[in-house]
Order: structure tokens, then sequence, then C-alpha cells
């Protein structure tokens, strides 16, 4: 019976699209009961130990599954979540079909379009961080842009809750945010006044941004080449 | 008419799903599912928004049939616990199984690729007419199935309804 289902998936992966490989998970695409899927497959790591590789990795597959829900009940866009295999911990979710990153909208967007983008991700931010969901791995390409059919603004969506967990700290907020900052300032050069107007929109959305702010500060002065002198 | 759908994990098995209106014997049939005379999950479809909600179902039923998890004793009650948000057992049946005054009912039969026999056997147990299972929207009941799965107005507005309820039922285990 075991052997029987373990048979099964990796069958189903080998004829899957593998869209990206990285140190955590492997991402395919494929379809699955007549819709178009993402799976992400958190793979075995031999190099941890065996029972300490099972209790981590059950761990994050939980967490990100807890996390999505938890933002989708709060309205916030996220990809649905068709079904979790905890055997080979697999997640099957919604493709986000006719969508781009806000990474590449960034970098082709005229100057007018991008002061409203970075209101409207403070926005979501505030909301994510409003019912204590930590993302983790906040960076423009784990943002994207679904485009609407008719001619509405197009949807923000977040993806990749790998490494999200629940926490109502200030000091977890403020780190998610400063988690973004570096990814933001890094991969698009002089967009300081942007992301500014990002953190602007989010302290105007969010119920409790005063704190997260000031610890976003604090954090700030730590870090690589930061003097601790204080 | 029937809709059948192979398993992509499972290829060996395909769940096909059939529609019934004005359904004169709900009660017979019920009893008949409870002495296990029939071979196949007999499902409300008022509390079905589309046909995939009962693929999810299905599909998580014949996994953990697969792997030895199953919460309830057969597959066919699996499928109807997997509908369910909550974990009560007797409650999923009382909601999403048939009761005696029904006059529409869902059949659905999980079965490996040839045996369109044992459709037309169940089809012929149902006293009533059969619809395109594609019709099952015109069938549901949105309010009560917003209620149950405890949907808000704030989760619509990043999804539909479908979403919100398949969403629950995927992540009902560790939620």
């Amino acid at each position: 019976m075991a052997t029987e289902s373990s048979m099964a998936l990796p069958e189903f992966l080998g004829k899957a699209e593998l869209l990206k490989q990285g140190a955590e998970a492997r991402v395919y695409r494929a379809q699955f009961l007549g819709k178009p899927t993402i799976v992400k497959e958190r793979f075995q790591k031999r190099y941890r130990h065996p029972v300490l590789d099972e209790k981590l990795t059950h761990r994050r597959t939980v967490q990100e599954v807890r996390s999505i829900l938890r933002c989708r009940r709060a309205g916030i866009s996220a990809p649905v979540v068709y079904f979790v295999d905890y055997n080979s911990h697999c997640i099957f979710l919604e493709e986000i079909t006719g969508s781009s990153t806000v990474r590449d909208h960034i970098t082709s967007c005229p100057e007018a379009e991008l002061e409203r983008l970075a209101e409207r991700v403070g926005q979501i931010l505030a909301k994510m961080h409003d019912e204590d969901v930590i993302h983790g791995d906040l960076t423009t390409s784990n943002m994207l842009l679904r485009h609407s059919p008719e001619d509405g603004e197009s949807d923000l969506v977040l993806i990749d809750f790998g490494l999200s967990y629940i926490s109502a700290l200030p000091e977890d907020k403020g780190v998610d945010l400063y988690v973004l900052e570096k990814a933001f300032l890094s991969t698009h050069p002089n967009t300081e006044a942007l992301f500014e107007k990002l953190l602007k929109s989010y302290t105007a959305s969010s119920k409790m941004s005063s704190a997260v702010i000031k610890k976003l500060d604090e954090v700030r002065l730590r870090g690589r080449k930061r003097s601790m002198v204080g | 008419m029937n809709l059948t759908q192979e398993l992509e994990l499972y290829p060996d098995h395909s769940v096909t799903q059939m529609l019934f209106k004005e359904v004169k014997n709900a009660a017979e049939l019920r009893q008949k599912a409870v002495d296990g005379k029939i071979n196949g999950a007999l499902i409300n479809p008022t509390m079905l928004v589309n046909s995939f909600q009962l693929l999810v179902a299905a599909n998580k039923a014949v996994h953990l049939q697969k792997t030895g998890k199953m919460k309830t004793r057969s597959l066919y009650s699996e499928i109807i616990f997997n509908l369910s948000p909550t974990n009560n057992i007797s409650e999923a049946f009382k909601r999403f199984g048939i009761s005696d005054g029904d006059d529409s009912v869902l059949v659905v039969l999980v079965h490996n690729k040839d045996e369109s026999q044992l459709l037309s056997d169940i089809a012929a147990k149902v006293d009533g007419r059969q619809i395109p299972v594609e019709d099952i929207s015109s069938l549901s009941d949105a309010a009560k199935i917003k209620k149950l799965y405890k949907v808000t107005p704030r989760e619509e507005t990043c999804g539909t309804l479908l979403d919100a309820v398949v969403c629950r039922m995927a992540t009902k285990d560790v939620m």
C-alpha cells in the first residue's frame, strides 16, 4: 500500500514541467483535476539528520498552507490551495495565469504607475501584518500582478509563503519590511523614493504601524557594515 | 451528462459524477447507502458550488485510502467527510449526505477505466431525472454554503466562493 502511493507522485512529477529548483523546494507546473496547477515539492535534504529533516519539512509545509488560508480569509490574494500531500510534502496550488511579477513591472513601467503600485503594495502588506502573518521572503519577485479581463486594475497577488509564520510582534513585522527593503533597493536601483512611498502607504493603512516602523528603524541600524556603537 | 475525471495522481482511478433532479426515492436511496448496498457516494448537491469541489474531496479521499490514513471507514464516506469544514464525521454526513426529503442527489463513483456498467446500475436505482453535472450551480444554495464554511464578504474580494471552499477543504487538517 505504501509503495503504491509513493510510486504515483514521482511519476506525476516526472511528467510535469519543472519551473524552478531552489535550495528548499522544486516548483512544477501541471494539470490537476482539470486545472492549471503549481506543485511545490519540498524534497528530502540528505545533509540533514532524517528525523530533523522530516520535522522541519513538515512544519514548513504546514506553516505555508496556514499562512495562505489566513491571508485569503482577510481578503489578501494568494494562490488557492487545492491539495496537500503530507507524505511527500507537496503543495498543489492554483496557478496564477496571465500575470507578471511586480519586479518586471518596476523595470518596465512609467513613473506615474509605479507610485500607484507602491501605494497598493504598502496597503496589502499592512493588511497582511494586521492579520499577524509574516511573509518571511518579501521580494518583488514574490508579488504578482494578475491582469484582469476587463480594463480594471490588475489584482496584486502574494506568492511563496514558504518561510512564513504567524506572529504579532512588531519586531517580526519590522524585519519582514527590512527584508523587502533590502531586496527592493538591490533589485531596483535608485528607487529609494518609491520605497518611501510604499512605507508611507503601509503606515497609513496599518493599525499598528508606528511600533513596526520604529522596529524597522532599529533593525536598519543592525546588520552588516553597520556601526553598533550606541 | 455525466462528468468523468481521471485522477492524475492515481491514473487507474477515475471519478464520475451523475446529477439527478426531481428525485422521488431519496429515503430509499439513503437507506440503501446506510446498508452498504450502493457502491457510490450520495451527496446533497445544494451544498456544492461546482463539480471541482467534489473532485478535490475525492482526490484527497483516494490519497488517504492509498496511504492508509482515512478518518472514516470507507472511501465513499471519506469523500463526504472531506467536503465538510469540520472534523465531526456525523455532522459531515448530516450536511453533505442526502436526507429523506431531498429532491436532488449527486452520485459519485470512483472506478477504473472500463466500468460503465457500474454507472448504469446506479443510475437505474435513482427515481429521478438526470441533468448535466455542469448544471450543479443551479442547485447550489450559496447562502447556506457561505454560512457553513464561514466565508466572509472580505474573503470574497480576493476570490470566488469555490476558491474559499476548496482552500478550506485542502487545509482542514492543519487549521
